[in-house]
């Protein structure tokens, strides 16, 4: 357990809350709460990339913070036109 | 080549903890959805500690590099799909985007009337 597997864990676990901030609320509440879930879980996969020494998984929040974008938009735009 | 400084990666990583903490905990406690738009930009400043951090680490490597894309990433996507979600929410509520003569000043809803 090296300080970046801390770090993660400590970033991780605050998605317990970004959780709450999704299933409860108004729309609009819940989809800032989504927005801000992707970006924690990219930071947290980088940490527990380089905690744990396995460096090729940092292409997979690479990937997530391309498709994150594409996603948050499609929801916004969803939310703007139909709910 | 990496510039190994364990008391500095601390520091940084910490910031990086503070910094997301410190934005989830200010979303939840706004109660307007714009206000809590904002305290999406601390984590993606959380980034560039990360990314610093990840040079102290592994040096001028793959890594690094791909972190630093992710923390520019973060970056410039933050700001258009919070302008993108602003816009979405101010549409919803008003019907319209644009300013117009009889538009309420103050776009922020009562509290009260947010918790009916």
């Amino acid at each position: 357990m090296n300080i970046w597997l801390i770090a993660g864990i400590a970033v991780a676990s605050s998605l317990v809350l970004c959780a709450f901030m999704c299933l409860h609320g108004n729309p609009e509440r819940r989809l800032v709460g989504l927005e801000m879930t992707s970006m924690i879980v990219i930071t947290s996969m980088v940490l527990f990339t380089v905690g744990t020494g396995r460096l090729p998984f940092i292409d997979l929040p690479l990937t997530l913070a391309i498709l994150s974008f594409g996603g948050g938009l499609v929801f916004v735009r969803f939310l703007r036109r139909y709910l | 080549m990496s510039p190994h400084h364990p008391i500095g990666e601390a520091i940084l990583l910490s910031i990086v903890v503070l910094s997301a903490w410190l934005g989830v905990i200010g979303m939840l406690r706004m109660h307007e959805p714009t206000q809590a738009l904002h305290y999406l930009s601390l984590p993606a400043i959380g980034a560039f500690a990360l990314t610093i951090a990840t040079f102290l680490e592994t040096g001028l490597t793959q890594v690094f590099w791909k972190t630093l894309a992710i923390c520019i990433m973060l970056l410039a996507i933050n700001s258009v799909v919070t302008h993108a979600s602003a816009r979405a929410f101010r549409t919803r509520q008003l019907g319209h985007w644009e300013p117009r003569d009889g538009d309420p000043i103050e776009f922020v809803r009562d509290t009260k009337e947010f918790e009916q």
